[in-house]
């Protein structure tokens, strides 16, 4: 722990314990629990550390006076203070426990009815309770029926709370007896994870007599549990709802006995409560026979019990409770075929009834009437059918003989659904007035309507559904011509169709005219009124590119913008258009989009064509004159992936494009250090280091990405040895890095007053400095070593970033100087680098050199590296600052004449 | 009470309601779809029209080659267009006393009704109705008039004929009704007749009824009335909205508790919703604008064009647009679109606050300074040396039968860059292009019908409650193309009563009570005994006096005492000093001095002795 914070916590605990009022602000007792935490994670004893803690628990404890959130935060302090059991052993000799978590006391007091204090009782306790003595102690006061009282308390804070205890006490106490009774703990890992720490903790202490008091514990809580399980009003609902959370938690992580002994005494209960079917608890109590069932399947053989349970609840009579049960199962996952298919039938009935698709071949009648009855109320129709839907895709990667009907019949009811919902058809069995009737209420519907389309989207990767393409194809193009279709519909059907062509790579079954279709609704969407929609649309273009397919048997793979739209001539021209859309999103979209689509001609080193030069005229344009961060940000990442694509394709690179790519790249890396927004710097580095990347790839020396990523003692692979170290290939590249402007954009990052634009600029310089003059040589070994690289310079010329590197390298020489050093002294060539020889240097044309090499020496990178590691607030968030502020407002309150303010007469 | 139906369509409804004593005809709607069957008028020569062969059935025996013309594979007829009228047979239009109009679309038949028919009632409509109900009227006249054409076409109309001819003409109902347009000075006539009203104010008819009219939210001044007695409601709701466009929102509150609810004026695209439209109507529009071709909207010169002009507004920028001007053709562009922003208390609330700021409330006043918007009376003019492509034209009459819009069918029907945007619901897309094919130009159908749907009038119904309802039969089923569509119809419990071309109805209900006053004098000298608590009761015996369709109670002969005598009885009233004696042989009246009290008597005994 930090010595001054330790200096200064017992006055700190002085100002809490005179007046809580005079608190910075309301969270600082939460931070001082958190930095409190923090140290009890670390090992620190408190009590040791911070012996006034103990005063300060025991004046505060007496002084029921004081701000009621005051003595919550000391009865949780107290739960951290005596978190080890010397600490405790300390606090109940010296009687203040017993004291400060004394129920009466408060309730004498009148501070019980104050949910703070509440709250703070059960947290304390629950932190302290990680060691059987605590444990006892719990017991001996008697504090579980007051503790059970809580778990219906008003506050719903605190009955959560109180419920999250119980579990703690059960689990500590079913921990702490199958030790004292030498009950191996073959899953001592587990009561780790939920129980706390009390595996660590020595058992020895339990006797024969605290085995009964856990024994009895463990009794009342399974009493109350099965007591308060079934409401006897309606009232009460929400205390059985409280006592399933606690059953779900408790069945998922107690062991045998225990598990049984909860299961043998709630059973009935449970029954009782399945079979009043409050439609509120389905569920909650779906999530308790769940919890049992898992941890049951787990272990061995289901348990009849709880099988029997499972099977009610995947047969009850309401159908949203049905659905809802089923749709629970499933999410589980659990391996259990028959309740598995039973729940992929329950779920596939009202798209069933709907679609009047035969995808079930036997259901009860009476479950198929229920269900009808419920689909014909609108608001329940679309939300059982939303149910069905999420949950479809899921039931499609089940296995063969789970599913009652195979996945193609799935889609095809998933595409007869949205037929229905555009209004375009009837359903097949609208012979009868129920189906019309239930049909009906899905026409327009846009939820179902999502949530079908990302069912098609999931649908997509089932076995078998291949077939369907055309068929899904057309419809998906219906959608997206449909005028009513809402923006986030067709953001989806545009997803949706990418989706189904990328997994179905064969296009072969899409024809000519469906060709034309999409062409068609494509263009019309470009030009759509609402910017969402011709947003969703050049992104489709730009993913389309990056999707591979093959037309026909006898062709070759091509991407699926080339296979469907007929490539760039038709998507380029749109995606330029957009170029000039009013709203930025759309113009970013439109950037990434031309960087996807020409993606493949750059890879396959294609000769540059004119659009080509104008598009990135265009893009030097937007970087240059865009008011919106976005669009800029993507110009960086369309040369980002521009120059990424040529470098890995670096053989087939066509001279034409590099011709066009290199000096672009020069203009964006000037531009984009030089913009306003910090994600462009941010994306300019990001460029500068693919040019590091491709410069000195090989190098020795040079390790890709983040310098300070690399372990110290990791094997460096041999492959990074293969190129010799030839300082001349060194010089021509460090030059060739100057005249790309990379070495002025890392050094203007570096001085950004962005922390992660500097943070990125630095740890680059220091991979660049690590290849040409590694500070390991030492200064007079690295100027003789490296003579050659040494000449080599950049400019610093008189804008705002350059007279800070300036700035900082005549400060680095001038200490050299006084520390009598002799480098430094040359760094800046010209021979005065105050505001008047830069004035000279710029009358006379000439902008001053520097040598890359002694800069990155001189520019203490790795201090800088420290500093800029570290959140910008970390001196704001330190717990001395925290200590302080507290201090400071105390002092203030008490002096309150500093604090007035300045009144001014105004006439 | 009935109800006289004396149109079959249901958004341009002409219905004539009897209620009490007076007659009411609801709207005065004009069937333009008829000119559909007649060749265009265009308005520079044109070779292609002009040289059309006449029709000669197959077999040589009819020959009508003057009247009929063969164009595009379809006959039309080769006149003047003519309308289909109101039905005027089914009751004598003499007798309406008063026409209510509740927005200027459903009006455009008033010179029919008024002139020639011996109307002597009163018209009542709010000021934009007539202001821009003249203003569409107007343009109608100026149209046809700027294309005299001397022939009348009647021969086809003979029932022989018609019988022989192909479809559609083959199929079209009472030719016979079917009229030229009316004149100027019939709409002059017309219009004068017109008192105007403003929402919720209560005109009284003859002390019978009151009417009143409520704003309806669908276009400029449009209305929907109330129409009631002292224990009778009835509300008759035309062209409704609920969407937020440029008028006045919406009263549905006072729709409440009628006993009969006549719902008419729906909207004819139950399926298109009016955002989504408008969305395609602006990505067409750009899409041709981009590829170098020119738009034609077909439209009114009032109305939806206004939202249109204003979406484009903020959708020009967005399209990059800036630089392509708008063209708005009409006789009356100019005042329809000055009319739009003097009429401030008649609008949307957002757009009534604008009138506080210096703006005016439609942006389109900015398109029009900033030169992006440009309006010409014609083509002929200024706008023939202004006119620059490519550009979007607006122009009338979205029939594409008469009006500029003709020429500009014939100037780029020809090339696929240009495309036409129908945005009107009136009128079949195809019917409209049929003299035009083949045709080159893309057609996009985006109808704009702000009026309420199904889902919002089954809404609305549920809300205002209504005893009865009374519909066009068109609401009570699918729509023939989709049949399945059982959301597109009108189900009401009990089922609503429909109604057709030329049906009279009997509307379910029976008037109870009606009111009577009783005046002061008789008020006092009443003795009310208490029959049970709270519930007293007193025998009057009074004159009632019925003037204005006001009934009041006044005192008459209260004392009469009744003799028996061996031939009769005698009637001695008091207060009078008469007597009355009534024997088998002879009745006498003796009253002295009061000759016409005797008068009245003797009238009286007499009526009742004729009873007897």
């Amino acid at each position: 722990m930090d010595r001054e914070c330790v200096s200064l916590l017992p006055r700190v605990c002085e100002v809490l314990a005179a007046s809580g009022s005079s608190l910075p602000d309301d969270t600082s007792l939460e931070k001082l629990l958190d930095w409190f935490t923090g140290l009890t994670k670390a090992g620190t004893s408190l009590l040791e550390s911070c012996p006034c803690l103990l005063e300060f628990i025991s004046t505060v404890v007496h002084n029921t006076a004081l701000d009621p959130s005051i003595l919550s935060f000391t009865l949780r302090l107290t739960g951290f203070v005596a978190v080890t059991e010397v600490a405790f052993k300390v606090l109940q000799e010296s009687s203040v426990l017993d004291l400060v978590f004394n129920l009466q006391h408060w309730q004498e007091a009148g501070l019980w009815e104050d949910p703070c204090i509440r709250i703070g009782w059960i947290q304390g306790l629950r932190t302290m309770m990680q060691h059987p003595k605590a444990l006892s102690f719990f017991v001996q006061a008697d504090f579980l029926q007051p503790l059970l009282q809580l778990q219906t308390d008003k506050s719903l804070f605190v009955a959560s709370a109180a419920n999250q205890m119980l579990a703690h006490v059960l689990l500590s106490c079913q921990s702490v007896s199958s030790v004292g009774s030498n009950d191996v703990d073959e899953e001592g890992e587990d009561v780790g994870r939920s129980g706390g720490s009390i595996a660590d903790l020595e058992y020895s202490a339990v006797t024969v007599e605290t085995n009964q008091d856990y024994a009895a514990v463990v009794t009342a809580i399974s009493e109350c549990l099965k007591k308060s399980l079934v409401p006897r009003e309606n009232t009460q609902l929400h205390q059985s709802l409280q006592i399933l959370k606690l059953l779900a938690l408790l069945l998922a992580q107690t062991r045998p006995p225990l598990w049984e002994k909860l299961l043998q005494m709630v059973a009935d209960s449970v029954d009782e409560l399945l079979v009043a079917g409050y439609s509120q608890l389905i569920l909650p109590l779906m999530d308790v026979i769940l919890a049992a069932y898992s941890c049951d399947v787990n272990r061995r053989a289901p348990d009849q019990r709880v099988s029997r349970l499972l099977s009610f609840m995947l047969n009850i009579r309401k159908p949203a409770d049905l659905i809802q049960a089923a749709a629970a199962f499933l999410r589980r996952g659990l391996h259990d075929l028959v309740h598995t298919a039973q729940s992929a039938r329950v779920l596939l009935l009202p798209l069933d009834i709907i679609t009047g698709l035969n995808l079930l071949t036997t259901t009860a009648d009476e479950q198929r009437f229920l269900m009808m009855e419920q689909l014909k109320n609108k608001t329940s129709c679309i939300s059982l059918i939303c149910v069905c839907l999420t949950n479809t895709p899921q039931m499609t990667l089940m296995a063969a003989d789970c599913l009652p009907c195979p996945p193609v019949l799935i889609v095809t009811a998933v595409l007869s659904l949205l037929k229905l919902c555009s209004g375009d058809s009837s359903s097949p069995s609208s012979s009868s007035s129920g189906c019309r009737e239930v049909s009906r209420n899905v026409i327009g519907s846009s939820k179902v309507q999502k949530c079908a389309l990302d069912a098609l989207t999931a649908l997509s990767g089932s076995p078998g559904v291949e077939v369907k393409l055309a068929e899904v194809f057309t419809l998906l193009v219906q959608c997206l011509d449909n005028p009513d279709s809402d923006p986030t519909v067709l953001q989806k059907s545009f997803q949706a169709l990418v989706q189904w062509m990328s997994v179905c790579s064969d296009l072969s079954s899409i024809t000519d005219q469906h060709r034309q279709d999409l062409l068609q609704v494509v263009r019309k969407r470009s030009c759509d009124i609402r910017w969402e929609v011709r947003d969703s649309t050049v992104e489709f273009l730009g993913r389309l590119a990056g999707v591979r397919v093959i037309q026909t048997t006898a062709e070759e793979a091509s991407d699926a913008s080339v296979a469907v739209l007929g490539g760039c001539c038709f998507t380029t021209p749109l995606l330029r258009a957009a170029l000039q859309d009013t709203e930025s999103y759309v113009r970013a979209s439109a950037i990434s989009a031309l960087a996807q689509t020409l993606a493949a001609s750059w890879q396959q080193g294609a000769a540059l064509t004119q659009e080509q030069t104008e598009i990135v005229n265009q893009l030097l344009e937007v970087l240059s004159w865009d008011t919106e961060g976005f669009a800029r940000r993507a110009v960086v990442r369309y040369f980002i992936a521009w120059l990424s694509s040529m470098s890995s394709h670096s053989c087939v690179q066509s001279p034409a494009s590099s011709s066009l790519l290199m000096p672009s790249v020069r203009s964006v890396l000037s531009r984009g250090s030089a913009d306003l927004d910090w994600e462009v710097k941010v994306h300019t580095l990001e460029l500068a280091e693919l040019l590091l990347d491709e410069a000195f790839s090989g190098q020795r020396g040079y390790t890709k990405g983040n310098p300070t990523q690399t372990h110290p003692y990791a094997v460096i692979p041999n492959t990074l040895h293969t190129r010799t170290h030839n300082e001349e290939d060194v010089v021509g590249v460090l030059n060739s890095l100057v005249q790309w402007g990379v070495v002025s954009a890392l050094l203007s990052g570096l001085v950004d007053c962005d922390r992660p634009v500097a943070l990125r600029a630095c740890r680059l310089l220091i991979t660049l400095r690590e290849v040409v003059c590694p500070l390991s040589l030492g200064a007079l070994d690295a100027t003789a070593a490296m003579a050659t690289v040494a000449r080599v310079t950049c400019e610093l010329p008189g804008c705002g970033w350059a007279r800070e590197i300036r700035k900082m390298l005549v400060m680095k020489a001038k200490d050299a100087n006084a520390e009598g050093g002799v480098s430094g002294g040359e760094v800046v060539n010209c021979d005065d680098c105050g505001e008047a020889g830069q004035e000279a240097a710029s009358v006379g044309g000439q902008t001053p050199c520097v040598s890359v090499c002694e800069v990155l020496r001189s520019l203490d990178l790795d201090e800088r590296l420290d500093v800029l590691t570290r959140s910008s607030d970390h001196v704001h968030n330190s717990p001395l600052s925290l200590l302080q502020d507290i201090l400071t407002a105390s002092s203030a309150r008490s002096q309150p004449d500093t604090q007035q303010e300045v009144i001014a007469d105004c006439y | 009470m009935k109800l006289y139906c004396l149109s079959g369509h249901p958004t341009l409804p002409c219905n004539v309601l009897k209620f009490k004593s007076t007659t009411i005809m609801l709207d005065c709607g004009l069937d333009t779809t008829s000119v559909l069957n007649f060749l265009p008028l265009p308005l520079v020569h044109s070779p292609r029209l002009s040289k059309l062969p006449g029709w000669i059935s197959k077999d040589g025996t009819i020959n009508l080659e003057k009247e009929l013309k063969d164009c595009a594979g379809r006959v039309f007829v080769d006149s003047q267009p003519e309308f289909c009228l109101p039905e005027r047979e089914l009751l004598d239009l003499s007798t309406i006393d008063v026409i209510l109009i509740s927005n200027y679309h459903c009006m455009m038949a008033l010179p029919y009704i008024t002139e020639h028919t011996g109307f002597t009632g009163t018209v009542y409509a709010t000021e934009p109705t007539l202001q821009i109900g003249r203003l569409l009227m107007e343009e109608v006249v100026n149209f046809m008039e700027r294309v005299p054409k001397a022939q009348s076409a009647t021969c086809w109309k003979n029932k022989e004929i018609q019988r022989m001819l192909p479809g559609p003409l083959k199929d079209a109902v009472d030719v016979w009704t079917w009229k030229r347009c009316y004149s100027m000075q019939e709409v002059n006539s017309a219009l004068s007749k017109v008192q105007l009203v403003g929402y919720s104010q209560k005109v009284e008819l003859f002390g019978a009824v009151q009417v009143s009219p409520l704003s309806s939210g669908y276009s400029l001044g449009s209305s929907n009335w109330i129409i009631q007695s002292h224990h009778e409601k009835v509300s008759y709701v035309s062209g409704s909205s609920l969407l937020t466009t440029h008028p006045q929102p919406m009263d549905q509150s006072s729709l409440k508790n009628s006993d009969v609810l006549i719902l008419t004026g729906l909207t004819q695209m139950p399926t298109a919703n009016p955002d989504g439209m408008l969305g395609e109507f602006c990505s067409n529009l750009a899409m041709t604008i981009r590829a170098g071709g020119n738009v034609l909207v077909p439209c009114y010169s009032s109305g939806v064009i206004y939202d249109l002009l204003e979406c484009l507004y903020q959708f020009i920028e967005s399209a990059s647009l800036g630089t392509t001007p708008f063209y708005f053709i009409s006789p009356v562009a100019n005042s329809s679109l000055e009319f739009s922003q003097i009429f401030a208390e008649w609008l949307c609330h957002n757009k009534q606050t604008k009138v506080y700021l210096p703006e005016p409330p439609f942006p389109h006043a900015e398109l029009i300074q900033t030169n992006k918007l440009k309006h010409y009376p014609s083509i002929h003019g200024d706008f023939s040396s202004e006119f620059r492509q490519p550009c979007v034209v607006f122009t009338g009459h979205p029939s594409l039968r008469f009006g500029d819009v003709v020429h500009f069918m014939e100037l780029w029907g020809k090339s696929s860059l240009n495309t036409i945007i129908f945005t009107e619901p009136d009128f079949s897309y195809l019917d409209a292009l049929a003299p035009y094919q083949p045709l080159a130009m893309k057609c996009v159908y985006c109808p704009i019908d702000t009026r309420l749907n199904f889902h919002q009038v089954s809404k609305l119904l549920k809300e205002v409650q209504p005893l009865h309802v009374v519909c066009p039969e068109q609401y009570t089923q699918p729509p023939l193309t989709q049949s399945h569509r059982s959301d597109l119809m009108l189900e009401l419990q009990p089922p609503p009563m429909p109604y057709r071309r030329c049906s009279v109805l009997n509307l379910p209900f029976r008037r109870r009570y009606e009111r009577v006053y009783i005046l002061p004098e008789l008020a006092n000298s009443l003795v009310p005994s208490e029959i049970k608590p709270g519930v007293s009761v007193a025998t009057v015996s009074a004159v009632v006096h019925s003037k204005d369709n006001k009934h009041t109670l006044q005192h008459g002969i209260t004392e009469v005492k009744v003799e028996e005598t061996a031939d009769g009885h005698i009637l001695h009233l008091q207060a009078e000093d008469t007597l009355i004696q009534l024997e088998e042989d002879g009745t006498h009246i003796v009253c002295d001095n009061n000759e016409p009290l005797r008068t009245t008597l003797r009238d009286l005994v007499l009526r009742f002795l004729q009873k007897l």
